[in-house]
């Protein structure tokens, strides 16, 4: 995956709302984001491996 | 190529970056800018109207322009006259919006995104509305968000709310903030029933919370966004949002004397008619290429002098007229007269980074013809300006001139000399005015209305 290039500081509420506001077409995002938050904080996952490697692929 | 001069307002987009040589307008690209751009000719939406016309040139031996390596070039059809957001009437900005959103439909119905959603973006030719920044679309990357979205809200729909729910006019506060107005700032202007106005909650108050709770959060929350899969559907769904609702604002300017008439209430058919033949003959008298009717209310001079100009910038410190004005060229086409809002008593000065990111209204195109009907006595009396120094700043212009003085026993003289202490603008006279022109320009051609307290002048350049 690419780093993001934007020049532009998309916000981090501002990309929250985005999934909020989308109604119908955010749902499965909505689900997925919340359900991520959900894992982590009763701590059956504490965090995503995968994410994790891609963060370093992009770093380097 | 020849010697070249940067645009000291394009430098935010490191991809791209804008440069004039010779009558032209050019964009150096970087290798990821060209990318995109062959991304975007290929898609075939390069060649929609409403974007600036632009071709690939080849140009060698271009010094440093961007931060990498410059790998293409553009060359862009010229816009006469460049204005600013904080010059614009209310459908002026909300055309811009609506552009801004179509565009971005278009784009993304081709897998291509815009990068910013900034209304300096546009630019107006006469009434048409030019999206310019070709260096704006970029291809779409899968799981990201509208990123402009934020600037969409500040610099476009909340301006727009101010003016159609708040009825505070926005020009004041885009030319005070360049990033245009915050969430937070924003949420602070409404009352507690307008977040059951449509819209407004999830634009306006819930984006002032968000934003207050993720505000440390960025690159947590972009990379939680990401793996949740932000999906284009969900950016065009938004989209679609926005558009209902920047379609929805309306704005219309109280209906006063001033903008169903105009100052045209206090001269004679016979005067207005006489106006009317002395303003075309000088129109007509030579090409003009770009005219400015300063003071030019519901725009009936600006028209007049477009028989004879190339372009005509019609400008008033009241926005009623001007969007009126806006509103009749737009729908008849028009690409030749641009209605802008301003008080010339405090026109647009330098903003931005260095202060020349934004031009100052000179500093944006001399006139060779500047129309100032009706407007000496507001300057003069109403913002205190010295005769002398209106007719010095006119003449610092470098160009012909068509004006008005209404002398002390016109009506609206009265009307604004009447709260003013007596004895006050004594420099306001016939006489003294006459010798201040004389000494600045060659005074052509004068004529005294029939009701006789009106006087119209034609004059031109002392150095030409």
């Amino acid at each position: 995956m690419t780093t993001l290039l934007a020049y532009l500081d998309p916000g981090s509420g501002s990309m929250i709302l985005q999934i909020l506001a989308g109604g119908l077409a955010a749902v499965a995002v909505t689900a997925k984001l919340y359900w991520r938050r959900l894992m982590r904080f009763l701590r059956i996952r504490k965090d995503d491996p995968e994410a994790e490697t891609a963060g370093k692929a992009d770093s380097a | 190529m020849q010697t070249f001069t940067l645009e000291t307002g394009s430098f935010r987009d490191p991809e791209s970056r804008i440069f004039y040589a010779g009558d032209s307008v050019y964009r150096a690209l970087s290798r990821e800018g060209l990318e995109d751009f062959e991304a975007l000719s290929a898609s075939g939406l390069l060649d929609d109207e409403r974007i600036v016309r632009t071709e690939r040139v080849q140009e060698d031996g271009l010094p440093e322009l961007l931060p990498t390596e410059t790998a293409g070039v553009l060359r862009h059809e010229l816009i006469p006259f460049v204005s600013y957001p904080y010059e614009w009437s209310f459908s002026m900005l909300k055309d811009a919006a609506l552009l801004q959103l179509d565009l971005l439909l278009a784009a993304l119905d081709r897998e291509l995104i815009l990068k910013d959603s900034s209304p300096y973006n546009v630019q107006f030719k006469g009434a048409r509305a030019r999206f310019v920044d070709v260096g704006s679309f970029e291809r779409l990357r899968q799981g990201e968000p509208w990123v402009g979205y934020r600037q969409f809200c500040m610099l476009y729909l909340y301006p727009l709310l101010l003016q159609a729910v708040k009825g505070v006019p926005f020009q004041a506060w885009l030319r005070g903030s360049i990033d245009g107005i915050t969430p937070a700032q924003m949420r602070g202007v409404m009352s507690f029933r307008d977040r059951f106005r449509r819209g407004l909650f999830l634009n306006v108050f819930a984006h002032a919370r968000l934003e207050r709770r993720y505000a440390a959060k960025g690159g947590e929350v972009r990379e939680e966004v990401k793996r949740a899969g932000f999906r284009k559907e969900l950016i065009v769904a938004n989209v679609r949002k926005m558009r209902k609702l920047v379609t929805r604002l309306e704005w219309d300017p109280p209906q006063g004397v001033w903008v169903q008439y105009g100052e045209r209430n206090s001269y004679t058919d016979e005067d207005a008619a006489r106006k009317d033949e002395f303003v075309r003959k000088v129109a007509g008298s030579r090409r003009w290429r770009l005219a400015w009717d300063i003071g030019c209310n519901t725009g009936r001079y600006s028209r007049i002098a477009a028989e004879g100009a190339d372009h005509v910038v019609a400008v008033d410190a009241d926005q009623g007229p001007v969007e009126l004005l806006y509103r009749e060229l737009r729908d008849a086409g028009d690409e030749r007269i641009l209605p802008l809002t301003m008080n010339l008593a405090d026109p647009s000065p330098g903003l931005g980074w260095r202060g020349l990111e934004r031009k100052s209204l000179p500093d944006r195109g001399r006139p060779d013809l500047v129309l100032a009907l009706a407007l000496v006595h507001h300057i003069a009396i109403s913002a205190n300006v010295p005769v002398k120094e209106l007719v010095d700043w006119l003449a610092g212009l470098g160009c012909s001139l068509v004006i008005e003085f209404p002398t002390r026993e016109d009506p609206m003289v009265k009307t604004l000399l009447a709260p003013k202490r007596e004895g006050l603008h004594p420099d306001y006279e016939l006489s003294f005015f006459e010798r201040c022109l004389h000494e600045a320009f060659v005074v052509e051609r004068s004529e005294r209305l029939r009701s006789g307290t009106r006087v119209l002048y034609f004059a031109r350049p002392k150095r030409a």
